[in-house]
């Protein structure tokens, strides 16, 4: 935007007092919000920001894309399934949270930009509640933008529009609890792990390597245990407690030979599991914060 | 209205060690300086006022607004910039303001428009859209003012604003921290380890050492206090302080350096006068002080 630039006259208007609207204090949560949420983007930051945020939105979506194309010209509507796209972005989106959660709260802390933070009107826990809540809205938009695609493919290439709307519409339910629950669930356990590390390299490696060790912990235990402690070790491995979750939410009958299928567990442990993590993981999270509320 | 009150204000983060010990004071809108050597609470005290850290007993308010109950309304009316670096890196400047200012309550268009005019009041001209990690210090040190003033706050709390600037950088903070006190009405509390530099831009002084208060006053009472004159001498010259003392001054030091405390410029007459009487050989007058670490021992000594 090009300013006046009328000789002398630009440094002369020096400090002018505000008497415009100031909004109310939960405007700075809002602000935090929509800040943290284009950070975890890479938007308003250097091009090296934009980096892995972009790759790992390409990767989500091209597939999206693709089946939607490829059902468009084949005419074959069934290559759309949205529990399969659950699955594929499951561990995309631990690897994003890896990178971005620090970004959100590391980057704070390092920089010492919290100390500005907190003396606004805005509390730590409150911070870190907007923090979280922007963390899920970033992979909403990875895990819920290519099944909405999906859907809107689905709709759009039927002969029938309305007819395959209103047919494929009860799916919109179970689509959103099942990406919603899914991205609390990683950004809550990526953000607690971040809240420890005092740099960004750490607490990504901290976080990538929970979601890689904690599977590994749990296979080398399920293979020693017998019985229905194999069974119910299917829960302690993060992607297979969301693909068990993704096949009750959808109704999908888990095939004899994955580990969620031998387990035979009822779907709504998988659930559960998900949602008591969620509360763990979001305590700590806040805990952490609490203690710069005097 | 007060700008700060404290009643019997004590911090202590172990049982032995008190970061702030029974301070209590009452403070006028205006320029205050905050002075005390590193580690004297001056960093506590503003982050009680802040609502960062809970007294451990005591109470202080702040325009009015008790720090415990209202400090949300506090953290509303008052801009603050930390001694430590608080900027991100890959955000720039002009982008960070304006976010800071919406933290603060301000509608995204006004956010905008009051962060590039605050950039430019600081001297940041096409730089603001510039990356704030390629900045160098003094131009952090403005964004930092730039970030405490964009909410056209009534209070201003500054710590150590003038570290790790060159002295250039310097004169132009205390300038702007000067006519941001004196020209837009806006109130300042600046903290600094260096009496030198405050005094000349604060209308108020509070002195503290060890968490304790030791001066409350204007200003140029406590420049009185600390400034010494140092007359050096070629020769050996005894008779000059005893006629100096006999005149009302308050000298020491040896038979060849005398230290003089500054009354006001009457005081340079005085020692002229003497030494022309009694043809003492003046090599050198200087005006130095006190160092606020000596004068606070010197005190303490004094009173026990």
């Amino acid at each position: 935007m090009a300013e006046p630039r009328t000789a002398g006259a630009i440094y002369d208007l020096g400090y002018q007092r505000y008497t415009g609207e100031r909004l109310h204090n939960a405007n700075s949560v809002r602000t935090l919000f929509g800040f943290s949420l284009r950070t975890a983007f890479g938007l308003g930051r250097g091009a090296r920001s934009k980096a892995i945020p972009a790759i790992i939105l390409a990767i989500v979506f091209i597939p999206a894309i693709v089946s939607v194309g490829a059902a468009s010209t084949t005419g074959f509507v069934t290559l759309i399934n949205y529990a399969g796209h659950l699955q594929f972005t499951a561990f995309l989106i631990t690897l994003f949270a890896a990178a971005q959660a620090p970004e959100l709260i590391v980057t704070d802390r390092q920089y010492g930009v919290l100390t500005l933070y907190l003396a606004r009107p805005l509390t730590g826990v409150l911070y870190a509640l907007a923090k979280l809540a922007a963390l899920v809205a970033a992979m909403m938009v990875l895990t819920f933008g290519p099944q909405l695609l999906l859907f809107l493919g689905k709709v759009f290439i039927a002969a029938s529009p309305w007819t395959a709307f209103t047919d494929e519409w009860t799916v919109l339910g179970p689509l959103i609890a099942g990406t919603l629950t899914v991205s609390c669930f990683v950004a809550s356990i990526a953000l607690a792990i971040s809240s420890f590390a005092g740099r960004r390299a750490y607490a990504s490696a901290s976080v990538i390597g929970f979601f890689l060790l904690v599977p590994a912990a749990a296979s080398v235990v399920r293979s020693l245990a017998t019985g229905d402690t194999k069974r119910y070790l299917v829960l302690a491995h993060p992607i297979q407690l969301i693909i068990g979750f993704g096949n009750w939410l959808f109704h999908i009958e888990a095939k004899r030979r994955t580990a969620v299928g031998r387990a035979e567990l009822p779907g709504s442990y998988y659930f559960a599991v998900l949602l008591g993590v969620i509360v763990v993981a979001t305590t700590v999270l806040l805990l952490r914060y609490r203690r710069n509320d005097a | 209205m007060s700008l700060l009150s404290t009643r019997d204000l004590t911090k202590s983060f172990s049982p032995d060690v008190l970061a702030l010990d029974n301070l209590t004071f009452d403070i006028e809108p205006g320029i205050v300086g905050f002075v005390g050597a590193n580690g004297a609470g001056k960093t506590t005290f503003i982050r009680i006022l802040l609502g960062l850290l809970a007294p451990t007993s005591g109470s202080a308010s702040v325009l009015d607004m008790d720090v415990q109950g209202d400090r949300m309304s506090i953290r509303r009316a008052v801009g603050y910039m930390p001694e430590n670096d608080c900027l991100p890196i890959d955000v720039s400047g002009a982008d960070f303001v304006a976010h800071m200012g919406r933290m603060s309550g301000l509608p995204f268009q006004a956010a905008r428009e009051r962060a590039a005019e605050m950039l430019r009041h600081v001297g940041l001209h096409e730089e603001r859209y510039r990356l704030i990690g390629g900045y160098s210090t003094g131009m952090k040190q403005r964004v930092k003012l730039a970030q405490a003033l964009v909410h056209d706050p009534k209070l201003l709390l500054l710590d150590e604003p003038t570290n790790g600037l060159d002295p250039a950088g310097r004169e132009d903070m205390l300038g702007l921290i000067a006519r941001t006190g004196k020209e837009f009405g806006i109130s300042v509390f600046v903290t600094s380890h260096l009496l030198g530099e405050i005094e000349r831009v604060c209308e108020h002084l509070i002195a503290i050492d060890a968490g304790k208060l030791r001066y409350n006053g204007p200003v140029a009472a406590f420049t009185e206090l600390t400034e010494r004159l140092v007359v050096e001498l070629d020769d050996e010259s005894p008779e000059l302080a005893t006629t100096l003392r006999s005149r009302g001054l308050d000298v020491d030091g040896t038979a060849t350096e005398l230290r003089i405390t500054l009354r006001d410029d009457s005081t340079y007459d005085l020692i002229r006068d003497a030494a022309a009487e009694l043809g003492a050989p003046i090599a050198r007058m200087q005006l130095t002080r006190h160092k606020l670490e000596e004068l606070f021992r010197d005190q303490v000594g004094a009173h026990g």
